[in-house]
């Protein structure tokens, strides 16, 4: 616990955290306003509206979950809190006080838990403000239902496992320019293209995107389907899966090299 | 219990054998001066003592364990190893408050840091703005923190002005002398050590050359005749015979155990016309060069 509140105080006191954390907010608060803009708008195939109405539940479900598409800056938080280290030469001083180096990486998995949290934490309170303030506007009537429940669970898993996906590879890389490009190259044009194409979405899903899109998938299809999803259970392990076996491998290889 | 041992140390990075079986050992309020020139393998030893780099083989203890072993290791060992080991944007006290929630130090240890090096000044001051002497400050604060009585500084002096360096002096001697504490610090200008060490370890190209106290080390015992002649392979069994020991050297021969007086009675009874008698000096300076192979002449 000791360690995970001094990776906390590391990001406290410095100024990376907030200004991931506005640009968080900035771009969810896109996401939020460009599906209300768009709601219930046609340009479907046959006329027909590609976001549901902002009267209708489904307008509802699909807010909820977008504020998973913040995951990306979290995500870099985490690549950077272990970059970091290497950057500045930190981590002399960390193992210093940790010798046991696999601690430090696990430290640093549970800093990243409480982040994702938090992150996810205000992504939502957005997320709601937004439905109650859109909905009531078009006469819509505010549900909560077992499955906006989950959605926003989704959301909140995402965002932390996503998190601790970006410690695990920073672990994994150290570099901390060729980690964040790797991570945003990584999980927003390739996993976007792989699971853009159908004949590759049987890999799709089992890719850190894939698996995300799983965990909040809200069965509002935007035309590029969402059949062949994983569940969302499954999904979570996946994500949970890719951080932990970063994070292992690393422990393994990249932080056992000598310091030098 | 030695407060570090190091045994038969070896470590290779590819071909260079960095560290090269060395074994020696500092004890509780001593200061132990680990001199070489640069790239002798001092740092590679200090980093492989501190579980930083992993050694090939040999052992490296503090305290009688491995440093990665140690239930608390900033209680038990202080460490300065450089400059830049901060990050610029986090201030000198939150760095230091990072490591007392990591160590399970008291909060208060912190700000004490800061003050005992002379930084309470610039405590709430982002490290960026610190100059290489202000860094090296709160390096020291930062192996201070948990007030252990081994304390490894490499290179401390490297930016230190030459107040800071009389400064740092001042502040070993009071820690090891007057607290007990088991200092080794390396550096390859002998100088900024000299007054302050009592013992001294010379290691060049990885291998020790030398150890022992400051004292036996400048002590005649140690000091040589230098001497010159055409006709050396008929004096040196000669000088042998007589117990001394001949280090043959480019254009001259290096003798010891001998005074310079029996030197030229043995090249009289053999015939050897002589063309130089020397008594080496043997401070330290001259010692340190000639055994890390720096100064020939």
């Amino acid at each position: 616990m000791a360690l995970i509140k001094a990776e906390l105080l590391k990001l406290r006191t410095t100024r990376l955290w907030w200004v991931m954390l506005a640009v968080t907010i900035a771009y969810v608060l896109l996401q939020l306003g460009l599906t209300i803009g768009f709601a219930g708008q046609g340009g479907g195939p046959n006329g027909q509206p590609i976001f549901p109405g902002r009267d209708t539940v489904p307008f509802q479900e699909l807010m909820w979950g977008l504020g998973a598409s913040g995951a990306l800056f979290p995500m870099i938080l985490g690549v950077v809190m272990m970059t970091a280290e290497y950057r500045y030469q930190t981590i002399t001083t960390t193992f210093l006080t940790t010798p046991r180096r696999e601690r430090v990486v696990v430290a640093k998995l549970g800093a990243g838990v409480v982040v994702g949290l938090a992150f996810g934490l205000v992504v939502l309170a957005l997320t709601a403000v937004a439905v109650a303030v859109s909905v009531p506007l078009s006469h819509g009537e505010l549900v909560l239902s077992a499955k906006i429940l989950r959605i926003a669970a989704g959301v909140l898993a995402v965002l932390v496992l996503y998190t601790l996906f970006g410690v695990g590879l920073g672990a994994l890389i150290k570099n901390q320019l060729g980690a964040i490009v790797a991570a945003v190259v990584w999980v927003f044009i390739i996993e976007a293209l792989v699971n853009a194409i159908p004949a590759l979405r049987p890999v799709g899903k089992w890719t850190p995107a894939g698996a995300g899109s799983a965990v909040t998938n809200s069965g509002v299809d935007l035309g590029l389907g969402t059949d062949y999803l994983l569940p969302a259970w499954a999904g979570a392990v996946v994500l949970l899966g890719y951080a932990v076996l970063f994070s292992a491998v690393a422990s393994a290889t990249t932080i056992r090299r000598d310091i030098t | 219990m030695s407060a570090i041992e190091i045994r038969n140390l070896c470590k290779a990075f590819g071909p260079v054998r960095a560290v090269d079986g060395v074994s020696f050992t500092v004890e509780p309020a001593t200061i132990t001066g680990y001199l070489g020139p640069n790239g002798a393998g001092k740092t590679t030893t200090l980093r492989s003592l501190l579980g930083l780099c992993t050694a090939d083989s040999g052992t490296a203890l503090v305290n009688g364990q491995r440093y990665v072993e140690l239930p608390h290791p900033l209680s038990e060992v202080g460490a300065v190893l450089e400059a830049t080991n901060f990050h610029p944007g986090r201030t000198a006290l939150n760095h230091l408050r990072v490591l007392c929630t990591a160590a399970q130090l008291p909060r208060e240890r912190a700000a004490e840091a800061l003050e005992q090096v002379g930084l309470a000044d610039v405590a709430d001051k982002r490290v960026l703005a610190f100059s290489l002497g202000m860094r090296q400050r709160l390096a020291l604060a930062t192996a201070l923190i948990g007030h252990p009585k081994v304390l490894i500084l490499d290179e401390p002096a490297n930016g230190l002005d030459p107040a800071g360096i009389q400064w740092l002096r001042g502040f070993l001697r009071y820690l090891s002398h007057e607290q007990g504490a088991a200092v080794l610090v390396s550096s390859h200008v002998l100088a900024e050590v000299e007054q302050i060490v009592d013992n001294v370890v010379i290691i060049a190209k990885g291998r020790l050359v030398r150890q022992g106290s400051l004292a036996e080390l400048v002590s005649n015992g140690d000091a040589a005749v230098r001497v010159r002649t055409t006709r050396a392979d008929e004096l040196v069994p000669a000088l042998e015979r007589a117990g001394a020991t001949v280090e043959r050297h480019d254009g001259f021969l290096r003798v010891s155990g001998l005074e310079a007086e029996s030197i030229g009675q043995i090249a009289l009874d053999a015939k050897v016309v002589l063309s130089e008698v020397a008594q080496e000096r043997s401070d330290l300076q001259q010692v340190f060069l000639e055994l890390t192979g720096e100064g020939q002449g």
